[in-house]
């Protein structure tokens, strides 16, 4: 991959366009959504939910957020505590 | 988001004639800039006809009883926003017919869009502008800021 050199921060970021239409533009969508969902997985509870307004939804996507979050770390706190004779041995409080 | 089952669902809503446009983060997608997204947000037109063709096209890509609770009497009436998520759960569709008092289907502004060789709907950038410079999502306003940036739009 040849180098690329940017003046700003803003550079870079505006660098990552592709024109609508673009090959590259969908492999690049199907790449960052398939990695999203590798190491973030989300879930949410399958159905219909029906909201007044769009503050009433996003409050509940909000409330996923927060269980996939508690639950991330709780998937977190118990791979560590499998690996980690010290997290087994009681130290932390 | 899953590439492929969003593409399925707008094959089906091409296929069965759905008044739609694709808005939100999936339409930045489209429009050029690739990024995370959860969900995929529509407008649909506010007829009762058209929310049955919604609901064929889901029924079409999945087997889900749950496609029967999406009504056009709530669409059209006391809850303009429904959230559809499929039997896998890992993504879900925002269906919209209306939002607050301003924006619906019928005024929002789109053009066709290539999709890996689907023609879809999705909103024009300034329209996204206007609809995300608005919010009070901080992941919105930066939403507003490349899209003013690289269209072009609105004041700095």
């Amino acid at each position: 991959m040849p180098v690329r050199k940017f003046r700003s921060l803003q550079e870079t970021e505006d660098a990552l366009w592709r024109p609508p239409g673009d090959p590259k533009l969908w492999r690049a969508m199907a790449s960052v959504w398939d990695f999203a969902a590798r190491t973030c997985p989300r879930h949410f509870p399958p159905g219909v939910h029906k909201h007044r307004s769009i503050e009433d939804a996003q409050a509940l996507r909000e409330r996923w957020e927060a269980e996939d979050f508690r639950a991330f770390w709780e998937r977190q706190r118990a791979l560590g505590e499998g690996r980690s004779p010290r997290a087994d041995s009681g130290k932390s409080a | 988001m899953n590439f492929d089952a969003v593409k399925r669902v707008l094959t089906a809503f091409e296929a069965e004639g759905v008044d739609y446009v694709v808005f939100g983060a999936a339409a930045i997608n489209l429009l050029g800039l690739a990024r995370a997204t959860e969900d995929l947000d529509v407008f649909v037109g506010a007829s009762p006809e058209n929310i049955e063709r919604l609901k064929t096209a889901l029924r079409s890509v999945f087997d889900d009883p749950h496609i029967d609770e999406i009504t056009a009497e709530d669409l059209l009436g006391d809850y303009p926003s429904v959230q559809y998520v499929p039997p896998e759960g890992s993504f879900y569709l925002d269906i919209l017919a209306r939002l607050g008092e301003v924006y619906r289907f019928d005024n929002i502004a789109s053009q066709r869009v290539d999709f890996d060789g689907l023609k879809v709907n999705v909103a024009t950038p300034a329209m996204l502008y206007e609809m995300k410079k608005g919010t009070v999502r901080p992941k919105d306003w930066a939403d507003a800021e490349a899209l003013r940036r690289r269209f072009g739009l609105g004041e700095p």
